[in-house]
């Protein structure tokens, strides 16, 4: 027994120490997390998946200053609660020294606070909710819909020449203010009005003809809408039985599919979005040319939340390459707020974290269009449409 | 606010077909068939399924559709029928609440979340009055409500099917020990509404957002519909859809309304049945 205790002792402090080792993280792989919407009633796996490749990659080459990677993607489930524990489990649990290329409809507003305590940064490959762009500690990598909102009313205006623009929104949450304020922007550049707002309009509704004959009634000419795919082409094939085909569509990134290209036989006088990312249906561009090859070798559908998520974790590493010393949370966080600017061909805006109080800086996007008919998206610009500066 | 009415109708046309399967159902075989639309989502899901990866014409694969959403009707009924066949209403509903939701699960599953590229079999407006669109859709789904419900009381008043039919209804066990087959009529009547409201769906789905819990979920309004004629009254069942649909299309049309509109048919099934039950006592109600 006596020559046991010590024995154990000596093994439990081996034990510990080994265990405080791979804390301070000088030698093991660094843990970097993601939060996203995987499973529920609107899923958006592709971000992750497409970070994970670019990791998986930098791996493969020999990883960070001979470490590897280690990418944890959690599902949040669509629910608050979920989303919660996710955080929870990948900062506080796994000890992660950043959050990268999430993706999820309420993520950043359930957890802003949280990184702010625990003070790690978070790169989402796709924001959607307001609070992805007002938080000091998070900076998405896409446009997000307020910015595209303003883009697609200014290219509908300025660029189309439309007249008698209407928006129908569809508000979920606290999303009101944040439109009114992206719609007054547009108007604060442009000095026009829209004609009618409508923000009563209901997600995952049925039968979409009222409002549609709503807006016709008031001689909108163009409507814009914040869209998920089911309902804008619910919200098309109202227009369609109506006999509305004169209608022009200013819609957001969240319809820019193959899918919803495929399921939209009247697009009335065209569909137009602008791209967050340089379009991925573009099968001939030399700017998306690493990101296909990438998610064509990892069979990850291409679409534009993989697009956010490969530019999420290029970036990222970027910045960890860029690093002297020791990777842990704090030097991470340091090295990302104190970060160039960095600039590629898939965005019209550099990204940089910084130090800023809140995150909304990528102001451009590709625009694109849908054509009656055609079931494909085609350019319909030869460079970015930019939000001018004030 | 007529536009908006007639904008409804579309609309308040399918919640009249399913309404009056909702009525035949209640009063045939005693079920309140809550997997009534999800059946026919189903079969749309499928037919969408041969046509885009199967490469099956479209035709075909809507009539397949439709064939399978009467086929799933009547696999479920043959089921209720056989061992449930003395269960009371309720006991017998609650197993399409199961069915409902295993439809909705299976749809996603194997279908996933995204939009599915429905083809429209009937699109555009099919004539304007006074500056007001009435579409196709709205035409045929209309029609087929109000000739589903004739062609009903047609069957059940004048023949000898009818007769049975109604003769099972009314006294099950005396109808049985008469000779008349219960169970083969029974599947029969689940496989008749499986098809009618697999057909109605494969109308509407194409012309509105057609995600299978919305598809699904109509199963609410027509529901409220058949509430207005007790769940015994076709022609009650058929104005009911209509107006419910009109209702909610004129709700829409005012701001400040606008958000009653989803909430209505649940306004509509409390006030029907606080209307039905004034008379009675609450000890005895309950």
């Amino acid at each position: 027994m006596r020559k046991v205790l010590p024995t154990l002792a000596a093994a439990v402090l081996l034990a510990t120490a080994g265990c405080a080792g791979s804390d301070a993280g000088s030698s093991g792989p660094i843990v970097v997390g993601s939060v996203n919407a995987l499973s529920g009633a609107a899923t958006f796996p592709e971000s992750s998946q497409a970070a994970k490749a670019v990791f998986d990659a930098a791996n493969a080459a020999g990883g960070v200053n001979g470490r590897k990677i280690e990418y944890k993607a959690i599902d949040d489930k669509g629910d608050p609660a979920a989303a919660a524990a996710a955080a929870r489990e990948v900062v506080g649990g796994d000890s992660a020294v950043a959050l990268v290329g999430s993706s999820s409809l309420i993520e950043c507003e359930i957890n802003e606070k949280y990184y702010e305590q625990q003070k790690i940064l978070s790169m989402p490959g796709i924001g959607v909710d307001p609070a992805c762009f007002s938080s000091p500690n998070i900076a998405p990598v896409n446009v997000g819909p307020f910015h595209d909102m303003t883009l697609t009313l200014l290219y509908g205006t300025e660029v189309l020449k439309l007249d008698d623009v209407c928006a129908l929104l569809e508000i979920a949450g606290n999303t009101l203010p944040a439109y009114q304020a992206a719609i007054g922007e547009w108007t604060k550049i442009t000095g026009k009005k829209l004609k009618y707002v409508d923000s009563t309009v209901p997600y995952g509704g049925s039968d979409y003809t009222p409002y549609i004959v709503k807006a016709r009634a008031a001689g909108c000419k163009a409507i814009t809408v914040n869209p998920v795919e089911p309902d804008s082409i619910g919200q098309l094939k109202a227009a369609q039985a109506q006999g509305w085909t004169d209608v022009t569509w200013l819609l957001l990134t969240s319809v820019y599919s193959e899918n919803y290209a495929k399921a939209i036989s009247n697009a009335g006088a065209g569909v137009y979005v602008p791209a967050e990312f340089y379009p991925f249906t573009d099968a001939t561009a030399a700017a998306n040319q690493e990101w296909r090859d990438l998610m064509a070798k990892n069979k990850i559908p291409l679409t534009s939340f993989s697009q956010g998520g490969y530019l999420a974790a290029k970036y990222f590493l970027a910045v960890l390459r860029g690093m002297k010393g020791d990777i842990t949370r704090e030097t991470v966080t340091k090295a990302l707020r104190e970060m160039k600017p960095i600039s590629d061909p898939m965005v019209g805006t550099p990204y940089v974290f910084g130090p800023a109080q809140a995150h909304h800086d990528n102001t451009a996007g590709w625009p694109i269009k849908l054509a009656t008919g055609t079931n494909k998206w085609e350019l319909s610009a030869r460079d970015w449409l930019r939000i001018p500066k004030p | 606010m007529l536009q908006g009415a007639l904008a409804g109708l579309a609309a308040g046309g399918l919640y009249a077909v399913l309404a009056v399967c909702l009525t035949l159902m209640s009063r045939l075989v005693r079920v309140v068939n809550f997997a009534q639309s999800a059946t026919g989502m189903f079969g749309c899901y499928v037919a969408v399924f041969l046509a885009v990866h199967l490469g099956f014409p479209e035709w075909l694969a809507t009539l397949a559709g439709i064939v399978l959403g009467g086929a799933l009707s009547a696999v479920l009924g043959w089921i209720v029928s056989t061992w449930l066949a003395e269960a009371d209403t309720g006991t017998r509903s609650a197993v399409t609440v199961a069915v409902l939701l295993l439809l909705i699960s299976l749809a996603f599953i194997l279908f996933g979340n995204k939009p599915q590229p429905f083809h429209p079999l009937l699109a555009g407006p099919a004539f304007t009055v006074g500056g007001v669109v009435v579409s196709q859709v709205t035409v045929v789904t209309v029609a087929l409500a109000v000739l589903v419900a004739l062609g009903c009381r047609a069957v059940l008043a004048r023949t000898s099917l009818g007769v049975r039919l109604r003769a099972l209804s009314e006294r099950p066990t005396t109808a049985e020990l008469l000779g008349i087959p219960a169970r083969p009529l029974s599947v029969g009547v689940w496989t008749a509404t499986g098809v009618i409201a697999t057909l109605a769906v494969s109308i509407v789905a194409p012309s509105q957002s057609n995600d299978p819990t919305s598809l699904a979920m109509l199963v609410v309004p027509a529901a409220a519909a058949a509430l207005l004629g007790g769940f015994r009254r076709l022609d009650l069942a058929v104005a009911g859809g209509l107006v419910l649909g009109m209702a909610q299309g004129a709700v829409a049309q005012a701001d400040k309304l606008s958000v009653l509109r989803y909430f209505l048919p649940f306004l509509v099934i409390v006030a029907l049945l606080l209307w039905t039950q004034r008379k009675e006592v609450w000890d005895a109600a309950r």
